[in-house]
């Protein structure tokens, strides 16, 4: 087997268990409070470093997997440890690993009770999230999945709001009952591929339709509990509420995006048939989130539960820009999700700066913020037209691109003209100013009235600091998306590709050279 | 089956029995020991039982046969298979007399209490080796008769007193019917002999039906009691309870593979005419199984009968492997009872580790706030629950990987849907007793008396379930190889 490895070291093992082996050396040898947030910053700064060479030596001119590795590591069942990136997956590895430095850097004095706990739960959460992001075999992928659990189970249980434990254990069961039938889907494949777990095999493998069919039921359950799309979404908004301030930002900013990239890596490349099958449910459900979700955002009292809606109003349009089967669309999907991940990152950062100073999250509580931190209203209202799709923000960039893509699509399966679905769509650059802008009024303009609201101080520099890089994130692919774009290019053209060619012909195919082959006996 | 039978009864035949020799002469000598040594010699007991379990350990991996041999004509088999079965004992008898010592030291004549370990392992490696009816029957009688007392050890306790009468009553019951059940299975086929009985039903074919299937129903009823199977769950919860933890540990795991092994030598040799019939009762017990031991496992207060349950829920899980029938299913097994081993001990030594001045730990609200007093041991829970419950890059996920890829293999996909879906049900009674640890305050103060002995037994099946969790090839491969003797 020839692997593809620029750089002739595992670059990827390193990046997936640099931040385990941190973790573990931090509960063994680190001690006191400090020491343990200087050892994390360092482990998610040089862990971050190791991954940057996957952008800067990736190649763009190919759609093959790239920095790959390949182990045997359970013969017995064909399991093998099998890594290697894309143009699709790579840029969520490096925004992982970004996320995490800002996640430990927001922590830095809101997080007072068991701080290694906190920081080694994260570090554990990198390793399973680039373990997702790079596994090439469907068990391994699997493996990741679920253990990332654990540590965000923790996170969110141990240093959450007041109705933590209820909202932590909701996560747990939604995820696992979703898993469970990913599971069940994995090892039906297993079966029909020939006993191979290599998601490469998979794609390639021609399934017949009625696989194709239940397969996709069941990787939908997993996915779009992730995502998650409505109606499985109601974890989130509880999760969010409840999670500390770095645990929303890592859930908005990375493990959404696993159930839509489980779409891009599984269903659309290894199920065509199925995934044109199910374009117009999928597009309903999308446009659910876009409309409805939009609408139920706009009447939340609390600030977190706000964006924690928003966020799946914003996912509905990556689900939307993936069945669409077009270059522009899909593109824009990505690009979507990873603005998402800046723009929501940081507004729930925004609310975490908030929540240090008064402690509680209702909008009610606030009002006329911007005449005591006048900084902090400006940064917020950066990151408020960001949410809106300002033109100039990521997120722009990101849903023109899905808009245009849709309109001009046309998908098989589809009897209705996409325009429609694009008018319905567009509705959410309203709907989303309404509620964001709604917000922002509430909370930072009017006059200064509450007590508590006027012994708020402005921003500490270490609290500007991380808002900084997310502000030029945005900007930067607002403005110049183009090195994004291109490292995709070549890898979205191969999924449209593999999307758009039907399995059928094949799998009657491969069903009848048995017979055949008899015949010639 | 490549039967090697020596042509002499003498000596060679009881070379193949010698590890149970050694058992039942140091049980023996250990019962005197213990009436005749001073006070303070007497402490030396568990010991000297530990070291009789290990010795009888390296007899058996020291004798392992290349092939199958059978002696006693035909009443005795020593195979790989048994070998794996009896180590598989061997360790769970072990570890559960390691987490007796300190947590049984105050009892009266505490000496029988091993000694009384002792006989049961013996029992159990009756069973396992057994290649006919009343070896088998005579193996389970000598362990369920020596369990019977060990539940009841503690005499001025009610409930452990209760839990030694349910149990007996309910014992004693289910051994008439596997008896019950057997007489018929001998009457259609004329011999107590696995592997003959199970010619002689094929030879009967259809026209001792009736007869059969009654035979059939009683014999799976019988071992069904013994390895919980619901709807013969019932003693379960109650003998869990009621029995010192240690002995709670013990009989969650070592009976548990004892029947397992006899269940599958008994499906393989004696039952093959009639696989039809025997997995479907077996689906049905199954379904009941994780349906009862899940869903009754959230209800619980108390620990101990939480995971009463949750064996019973196991249990359906492992039936998965039997109603397979194919090897895959039987190595499945094995695969997941050595894991349920060291999840199970290591959870029982914290549970043990929970008593302290004035309460009994057993209940749930009793590990309120583990994480911040003592941080290994809420982590070394943690992680058992998690296996518990089946998450991956731990032990546990690979236990149901085996049996539910065997099952799917075997054409029961609709059944693994069910059993997935109930291990999602699962995990949210172990992840409770996690969120108990983790998340909530201190309520009863942790004022432990510290025990290197309980220490090493938790990191050890702590890291064993790590490493098994991350590299399970070597376990696999080791239950295919002994699956050799079987089919």
């Amino acid at each position: 087997m020839e692997l593809h490895n620029a750089l002739g070291f595992p670059i990827l093992t390193l990046s997936i268990f640099l931040p385990l082996l941190g973790a573990m050396g931090i509960w063994l040898f680190v001690r006191g409070d400090n020491a343990v947030r200087w050892a994390t910053l360092s482990v998610a700064v040089l862990t971050f470093l190791v991954t940057l060479p996957l952008a800067l030596q990736f190649d763009t001119t190919t759609a093959h997997m790239q920095f790959e590795e390949f182990h045997q590591w359970i013969p017995a069942f064909n399991i093998n440890y099998q890594l290697g990136v894309d143009g699709i997956s790579m840029p969520f590895i490096i925004l992982t690993s970004l996320l995490t430095i800002i996640c430990v850097i927001s922590a830095w004095n809101c997080i007072q009770s068991r701080v290694k706990e906190y920081m080694m739960a994260f570090l554990v959460l990198e390793t399973t999230l680039i373990g997702v992001f790079s596994a090439l075999d469907a068990m391994l992928f699997y493996f990741f999945w679920e253990a990332m659990l654990i540590p965000m189970y923790l996170i969110i249980g141990i240093w959450g709001g007041k109705n933590r434990v209820y909202a932590t254990i909701k996560f747990f069961l939604y995820t696992l009952a979703g898993s469970v039938l990913m599971l069940l889907a994995i090892l039906a494949m297993y079966f029909k591929a020939g006993e191979t777990f290599s998601m490469l095999a998979f794609m390639d493998y021609p399934f017949d339709f009625d696989w194709q069919f239940w397969i996709f039921i069941a990787f939908f359950a997993a996915f779009a509990v992730k995502v998650p799309m409505w109606p499985v979404h109601t974890w989130l908004p509880d999760a969010h509420t409840e999670a500390p301030t770095a645990g929303s930002v890592i859930l908005a900013g990375i493990l959404l995006k696993m159930g839509a990239y489980g779409f891009l890596r599984f269903s659309l490349p290894m199920l065509p048939d199925a995934s044109q099958y199910f374009v117009p449910f999928m597009v309903a459900l999308s446009l659910v989130a876009i409309i409805y979700i939009s609408l139920v955002a706009m009447m939340q009292t609390d600030m977190k539960r706000l964006i924690a809606y928003s966020s799946i109003a914003h996912m509905g349009f990556v689900t939307l820009g993936t069945f669409m089967f077009t270059q522009v669309a899909l593109e824009g999907a990505v690009i979507n999700m990873i603005s998402h991940g800046f723009v929501a990152a940081a507004l729930f950062l925004c609310v975490g700066v908030m929540y240090d100073r008064l402690h509680t999250r209702e909008i009610g509580d606030y009002g006329g913020v911007v005449n005591v931190m006048p900084v902090f209203a400006a940064v917020m209202l950066f990151f408020c037209m960001a949410n809106v799709a300002l033109p100039g923000s990521s997120a722009f960039i990101g849903e023109i691109m899905v808009l245009v893509g849709t309109f001009s699509a046309d998908p098989v399966g589809m009897d209705m003209s996409t325009k429609w679905v694009a008018i319905g769509a567009a509705t959410s650059i309203v709907l989303s100013a309404c509620y964001t802008l709604w917000m922002y009024k509430r909370v930072i303009m009017g006059d200064l009235v509450k007590d508590s609201v006027k012994s708020m101080q402005d921003m500490t520099v270490r609290e500007f600091g991380f808002f900084v890089p997310l502000m030029l994130l945005v900007l930067w692919m607002g403005f110049y998306p183009l090195p994004v774009l291109e490292v995709m290019h070549v890898s979205v053209a191969h999924l449209i590709e593999q999307a758009t060619t039907s399995k059928l012909d094949a799998a009657v195919l491969a069903q009848a050279l048995p017979a055949i082959d008899a015949a010639h006996h | 089956m490549a039967n090697v039978t020596f042509p002499f009864p003498f000596p060679e035949h009881l070379i193949t029995l010698l590890p149970e020799m050694i058992v039942a002469i140091m049980a023996m000598f250990l019962l005197l020991f213990d009436v005749f040594v001073s006070k303070e010699r007497k402490t030396m007991t568990p010991y000297l039982a530990i070291l009789t379990v290990i010795v009888a350990g390296i007899g058996t991996t020291c004798l392992r046969p290349e092939q199958t041999l059978v002696a006693f004509y035909g009443f005795f088999v020593f195979d790989q298979f048994a070998v794996f079965a009896k180590l598989l004992i061997y360790a769970a008898t072990a570890l559960a007399m390691v987490i007796s010592i300190d947590h049984m030291k105050d009892e009266e004549n505490v000496g029988e209490y091993y000694v009384l370990m002792l006989f049961a392992m013996l029992g159990m490696m009756l069973m396992v080796s057994s290649n006919n009816f009343i070896t088998m029957y005579l193996g389970l009688e000598l362990m369920a008769l020596s369990v019977y007392v060990l539940v009841g050890y503690q005499r001025d306790v009610l409930r452990s007193n209760e839990a030694a009468l349910k149990y007996f009553i309910l014992g004693a019951l289910s051994s008439c019917m596997l008896l019950y059940g057997v007489t018929f299975l001998y009457g259609v086929s004329g011999s107590f002999e696995f592997t003959a009985m199970g010619q002689g039903l094929n030879a009967a074919g259809s026209s001792a039906d009736f007869a059969v299937l009654l035979g059939l129903v009683f014999l799976i009823a019988g071992l069904g009691f013994k390895v919980s199977m619901a709807p013969f769950h019932m003693w379960t919860p109650d003998a869990y309870e009621g029995a010192p933890t240690p002995i709670t540990a013990f009989m969650s795991v070592a009976p548990k593979v004892a029947g397992l092994v006899v269940f599958m030598r008994i499906v393989v040799d004696a039952l093959p005419a009639l696989q039809h019939e025997y997995t479907t009762i077996l689906t049905i017990m199954a379904v009941l199984s994780m349906t009862v031991g899940n869903l009754a496992a959230i209800a619980q207060r108390n620990i101990k009968r939480m995971l009463a349950y949750s064996t019973i829920g196991h249990v359906g899980f492992i039936t998965l492997g039997l109603i397979a029938a194919t090897p895959e299913g039987y190595a499945g097994i094995l695969v997941y009872m050595s894991i349920y081993l060291f999840m199970t001990m290591g959870v029982f030594a914290i549970i043990i580790l929970m008593r302290r001045e004035g309460i009994q730990g057993e209940l749930l609200d009793d590990f309120a706030g583990l994480s911040r007093v003592r941080p290994g041991y809420a982590l070394a829970m943690g992680l058992f629950l998690f296996s518990l419950g089946g998450i991956p890059f731990l032990a546990g996920f690979w236990g149901k990987y085996v049996v539910f890829i065997a099952a799917v293999e075997a054409g029961h996909l609709y059944l693994v849907l069910y059993a997935l879906l109930f291990s999602a049900v699962g995990a949210f009674y172990y992840i409770r007793v996690v969120k108990y640890i983790y998340f909530d305050e201190e309520r009863v103060a942790f004022n432990f008396v510290e025990n290197r002995l309980m220490q090493v037994t938790v990191a050890v099946t702590a890291i064993a379930v790590v490493v098994l969790g991350v590299y399970p090839e070597p376990l696999l491969n080791l239950c295919r190889q002994a699956l050799g003797g079987l089919v």
